[in-house]
């Protein structure tokens, strides 16, 4: 019995050392940065750098955008995202193999590329305008690029598969003797989906937002780049403090903010889906 | 569904997926346009940009950068990661579910938030801007990769075929070698390509931790647009789709995708 825990600490060991050293340490390192009152040298503890993030305007902007952001960015990827899910494990095609296999490709080329890509698209010379004004409709490029839309569009191109899977894996183990039952004793497809299938896949939407949620309030590269610097978020504020105006304790609490929102968001998310969920 | 649902489901499911090839499938022509400007569609056909990159010796070095973070946190990833999800999926203890949790909090942390918390503890060690430095950050990043595939595969492998090597009197270290090894080896090759294109690709992380001498190619070509914004981006975009899609049909004809790469 001894024998097998050693054997279980020693298969533990490299990962939860790891991970110790380099993933919970940095954070608690952090968090005790964000309380001092200055960094390097002498220093008192302080809670000012909390006091100063939530009670300046400029701050509080950012906050807000970042959380419409996404939001808006979870939305869109679960209407989108949902019936692509429902068509790869409910459809009869033959080509779902192809389908996955387009939904999973985007994940595996670049992000910087992707963004490059989006510019091609939505610049002044690009698709869209050269289309429009191909078409006669206007002379002007329209100013599709640096706002709050072009962020938008490029995070759910970057997340839309992550939300697609998710769904999908849930979706696939729902029993469809469930749905005919619901199809036999009377209730029509959309009266099947809406009180069937859609509360049984209830989980698979969850891990999507969160993870795609997450992954929103934490990009740094696709709003910098489509944004340019007109849509400011959290996490460019954060790359302001530390690395432009070397401010690190102000750095770290605004990190621990995004942490915070973050937990608070999930937990609130979940308690939210408990109620709602399968009963 | 009936037959017109999934006509129209299926219509719908075309132009998602179209959505999703636009901003890959533009680059190519962008990148063979002569004009200094990123437009589309382009004016004729030229591989000037292409010379471009190849005359400018950062892009290369950045690549170099990039292959061996890339490399090293993957072969630290997969023997962590191995080990780990050998011990949670094989075995119960107190504090499993904790750990599962611990191992996979990387995943959806804020990129932002960790880029800065180990800028903070590498730069006092004089390891911000180091090879070291990245590498071990890309290693936590890229763990929680390896775990999920690898855990995958081995819910699906029954441990009657470990019990029976052991009936039959291979130790534990040749149970493991000769049995168990070969079972999970799709887990392990997908969870390697996954973290090998997740290093490659990271940004946000490395951001914190690279300067001036020392780039990742994500950060070169992010610096590079910077100062100009020409088809030059758009080439390098080409030749690194390229490399995936080489990528792709390497891991769809000896692997097949769909079962491995459930994320």
């Amino acid at each position: 019995m001894r024998r097998w825990r050693l054997g279980i600490l020693g298969l533990l060991a490299p990962a939860g050392l790891l991970l110790g050293v380099l993933f919970v340490y940095p954070l608690l390192n952090m968090a005790s940065l964000s309380v001092r009152s200055k960094f390097p040298g002498a220093f008192t503890y302080t809670g000012e750098h909390y006091a100063k993030f939530v009670t300046e305007p400029y701050f509080l902007q950012v906050t807000q955008t970042t959380f419409t952001l996404a939001i808006v960015v979870t939305i869109l990827t679960i209407v989108l995202g949902y019936p692509v899910a429902y068509y790869f494990v409910r459809g009869h095609s033959r080509r779902k193999h192809l389908i996955f296999l387009c939904i999973i490709s985007p994940l595996l080329v670049s992000i910087v590329v992707r963004t490059i890509g989006w510019t091609i698209v939505l610049g002044n010379e690009g698709l869209v305008n050269n289309f429009l004004r191909a078409l006669g409709a206007t002379r002007e490029p329209w100013p599709l690029m640096n706002n709050f839309w072009s962020v938008t569009v490029g995070l759910v191109h970057v997340l839309l598969p992550f939300m697609i899977l998710s769904i999908a894996s849930v979706l696939g183990k729902i029993d469809p003797a469930l749905e005919e039952s619901a199809a036999v004793l009377g209730a029509n497809p959309a009266w099947t989906f809406w009180r069937v299938t859609l509360p049984l896949s209830v989980q698979g939407i969850a891990a999507g937002s969160i993870l795609v949620f997450c992954l929103t309030i934490g990009a740094y590269i696709t709003p910098w780049w489509l944004g340019r610097g007109k849509v400011l978020l959290f996490s460019t504020t954060i790359y302001d403090q530390m690395l432009a105006i070397i401010d690190w304790p102000f750095g770290s609490a605004a990190a621990m903010m995004l942490v915070a929102a973050t937990l608070v968001v999930a937990t609130v998310y979940f308690t939210l889906l408990g109620r709602v969920g399968p009963r | 569904m009936s037959d017109r649902a999934e006509r129209l489901l299926g219509w719908y499911v075309v132009g998602l997926l179209a959505f999703l090839a636009l901003p890959i499938v533009v680059v190519f022509p962008a990148a063979f346009a002569p004009d200094p400007t990123l437009n589309f569609p382009p004016r004729g056909l030229s591989l000037r940009w292409f010379k471009n990159v190849v005359d400018q010796p950062q892009f290369l070095r950045a690549f170099y950068v990039s292959l061996y973070v890339a490399v090293v946190s993957t072969a630290l990833a997969l023997v962590a990661g191995t080990l780990a999800a050998f011990a949670l999926v094989r075995h119960r203890f107190p504090g499993r579910q904790l750990l599962e949790l611990l191992f996979v909090a990387p995943l959806v942390f804020p990129a932002i938030v960790y880029g800065v918390a180990m800028l903070m503890v590498l730069n006092p060690m004089r390891l911000q801007r180091t090879i070291l430095g990245l590498c071990l950050a890309h290693v936590v990043i890229t763990v929680p990769y390896v775990l999920r595939t690898v855990s995958a595969t081995l819910h699906g492998v029954s441990p009657t075929f470990e019990e029976s090597a052991a009936i039959l009197g291979a130790n534990r270290w040749r149970t493991f070698w000769h049995v168990t090894l070969p079972l999970i080896r799709p887990g392990l090759i997908a969870g390697a390509t996954f973290s090998l294109i997740i290093s490659f690709d990271e940004f946000t992380v490395s951001l914190f931790l690279t300067g001036p001498g020392l780039m990742t190619l994500p950060l070169e070509i992010y610096n590079y647009t910077e100062f100009t914004i020409d088809p030059t981006i758009a080439a390098i975009s080409t030749v690194l789709i390229a490399l995936s899609v080489a990528i792709i049909v390497a891991i769809e004809r000896f692997l097949g995708f769909e079962k491995h790469f459930q994320l």
